[in-house]
């Protein structure tokens, strides 16, 4: 008992969650509007592409370095999807339309992997600088603009699993059919990183590359396969996007890294790799998403949205970064907890 | 023809100068080669120079902001929100205190505003510097967030909308020119560059900058205070993005804060164009300044074909890094095998 209240202090997780719930009972004193079902939801709702995107991050993180790229490949694997089904009048079932996606993210993803397994080059940079190919491409390239989308994958989006109405209100709100992808994406991403070498060889390559490599793991395929499949689930994220907002929208994705980046490394996720929860990431993109979607709700102006986003990542990973270092001292080794 | 008077002429010098500056000279000639006989008219004229100069000088001073905070070992992505701040700030105080002053009392003020945004420019980058330094917090991560906050706290005092409405004499900093030749931008830029070029040669400051990004752990053995010196390598950066965001303030007439976002990429490029090494302790100053006059010019060139879409400039600076990236990294393994050899 003793042992769990301790590992449970030591972590950045339990921060934060104490953090969500000072947060959201302020918002619920204030407004009495936070804990009402359509807020829940709507909440919900706003976290299920960041939480994908969280996922790339987390990955990108845990192996190597910060991954930037995802959000325009999110666009540009969408918009080949959408227009794909667009031009050849396709209406079957959404999944060929992800299928599609997936095929591009992944072709992209390979790009980044394979230069920077093949040049050892800082992964941001390479990012940076992929990405900003990836936004040539679709807008000098295709001239992406706004599109209405296939009436398929606009069902789909409409399609609900959940609906809500505030009683009081009169507001509703309800839960896309995306979500349970977001939920099979994760139980995924726990299964293969707990259950598998490669996923043992994720953290293993994170927290140090000579040991691992010693250790037997092939570490150039892992980081190549982490990039890779960053590509893949940056893919379902922009169309799980593209469907809930009923259009695509081109230039809605760029600038989305930021946020997420902050909310995975406010969750714990240690920058220098290796270490790193998935809870964590959920309730790291929940603080931020709250911070972004509630903070109307106790009446703190919109502009006052990036000043808290700005102080949360520089005093969340101030707190972070000391309390790594103690551990560190204490000398204890890294762990793959989830 | 002229270019190659010019390397001639510099052929001595060249044997002394790096390595990857002569490089960068030689592809700067060939853009410059290129331009002169692909659109003789408008490239080889006064006015397209001088457009060239004025707008460079924004984000080459940011540039050189990023490129020393890389060379100790880190980056700074906020620097443009650190501009928008200190050109925001500086619209506000100009419009409050100058916008019905006398002539004379309008000079001091304009003084005070330029003093404030230099002020606050420092103060942003020792925050960032202080947080790197003190907390160990990767540099990345740490100006993620102060960018965040930069740009938070430049929304909130100008409440969302474009600061204008400043004194017309400051504009000419941003427009104008001297001798009607060099505009005061670029001049700007250039004594800029002379400065640090300066800070990171000759003085201790710059020497243990290269120490710091070469081997941090080295450094604090040898007896350097580390946080000292990225405090102040970050509020260098800080200060070079106060006099950019200045500049673009004096040009635009206006300030936001969500002004030049596409710049951060573009900064790290030239940087990284410019020879140093992003995990750094190498490269220097005049390396960057050529690297930001190469992506101008190359920018001002792709502007005279008006069948390329401007959205083929994002594609072609994320290849040109990659490429750069690449052809730096073979020739530095060239490098160290014939050293072993």
């Amino acid at each position: 008992m003793k042992q769990t209240v301790k590992k449970l202090t030591s972590r950045a997780e339990s921060y934060v969650f104490v953090i969500i719930l000072v947060l959201s009972a302020v918002i619920q004193l204030r407004s009495g509007l936070f804990y009402s079902n359509n807020n829940i939801v709507d909440i919900v709702r706003s976290m299920i592409v960041p939480l994908i995107y969280a996922l790339c991050a987390y990955l990108a993180f845990v192996s190597t370095g910060p991954d930037v790229s995802f959000p325009l490949i999110a666009a540009l694997s969408s918009y080949l999807a959408t227009e794909i089904a667009l031009k050849t009048g396709y209406d079957g079932p959404v999944i060929l339309v992800f299928i599609i996606a997936v095929f591009f993210g992944l072709l992209m993803g390979a790009v980044n992997g394979l230069i920077i397994v093949k040049f050892n080059f800082p992964s941001l940079i390479v990012t940076l600088a992929t990405s900003s190919m990836y936004s040539g491409i679709l807008f000098g390239v295709f001239e992406a603009s706004r599109m209405d989308l296939p009436e398929n994958m606009y069902n789909y989006g409409k399609a609900s699993l959940l609906s809500v109405k505030n009683a009081t209100t009169g507001l509703g709100s309800t839960l896309p059919t995306t979500f349970l992808i977001v939920v099979g994406l994760y139980i995924a991403a726990y299964l293969v990183l707990n259950h598998t070498m490669a996923g043992r060889g994720v953290f293993a390559l994170g927290g140090d590359e000579v040991s691992a490599q010693r250790a037997g793991f092939n570490t150039k395929l892992i980081r190549f396969g982490v990039f890779t499949v960053n590509g893949g689930l940056a893919a379902i994220a922009g169309v799980c996007y593209t469907v809930m907002s009923l259009k695509y929208l081109p230039a809605e994705f760029a600038g989305g890294e930021m946020v997420v980046i902050a909310a995975v490394i406010l969750g714990g996720t240690r920058m220098s790799g290796g270490f790193g929860t998935l809870t964590g990431c959920v309730l790291g993109t929940m603080l931020l998403t709250m911070v972004t979607n509630s903070l109307i709700l106790v009446g703190i102006p919109v502009y006052f949205q990036k000043v808290f986003i700005g102080a949360f990542i520089v005093i969340g990973t101030a707190l972070s970064a000391s309390s790594g270092r103690k551990r560190k001292s204490a000398g204890k080794g890294v762990a793959a907890n989830v | 023809m002229s270019s190659k008077t010019a390397t001639g002429k510099k052929a001595g010098f060249f044997s002394r100068i790096d390595p990857n500056v002569s490089r960068l000279l030689v592809v700067f000639f060939i853009i410059f080669l290129f331009g002169s006989i692909a659109k003789t008219g408008s490239f080889l004229s006064m006015g397209n120079f001088q457009t060239i100069g004025k707008q460079l000088s924004e984000y080459g001073l940011m540039a050189l902001g990023v490129g020393i905070c890389m060379i100790s070992g880190g980056i700074d992505l906020s620097t443009v929100y650190i501009a928008n701040l200190c050109g925001i700030s500086a619209a506000l105080f100009m419009q409050k205190y100058a916008t019905d002053a006398p002539a004379g009392t309008q000079m001091m003020v304009m003084t005070g505003a330029v003093l404030l945004a230099l002020a606050i420019g420092a103060v942003c980058g020792a925050f960032n510097g202080l947080l790197v330094a003190r907390f160990n917090i990767p540099a990345m991560l740490v100006t993620l967030g102060t960018y965040q906050l930069y740009m938070g706290i430049a929304i909130v005092i100008s409440k969302g909308s474009t600061v204008s409405g400043i004194p017309k004499s400051f504009t000419i900093f941003g427009t104008g020119m001297l001798f009607g030749i060099i505009p005061y931008s670029f001049l700007v830029f250039l004594l800029t560059v002379v400065a640090l070029s300066f800070l990171m040669r000759h003085t201790t400051l710059g020497t243990r900058i290269y120490l710091v990004g070469t081997n941090a752990k080295s450094a604090k053995f040898a007896g350097i205070n580390n946080n000292i010196v990225l405090i102040k390598t970050y509020m260098i950066s800080g200060l070079v993005s106060a006099l950019a965001g200045l500049l673009s303030l004096s040009r635009l007439n206006s300030a936001k804060a969500d002004f030049g976002s596409s710049y951060t990429m573009q900064c790290i490029l030239i940087v990284v164009l410019g020879g140093v090494n992003p995990n750094g302790g190498s490269g220097n100053i005049s390396g960057i300044a050529i690297g930001v006059v190469i992506l101008q010019t190359l920018s001002s060139l792709l502007n005279m074909f008006p069948n390329i879409s401007n959205y083929y400039r994002d594609f072609i600076w994320g290849a040109a890094l990659i490429i750069i990236l690449i052809a730096n990294n073979l020739i530095n393994a060239r490098h160290t095998r014939k050293l072993s050899s």
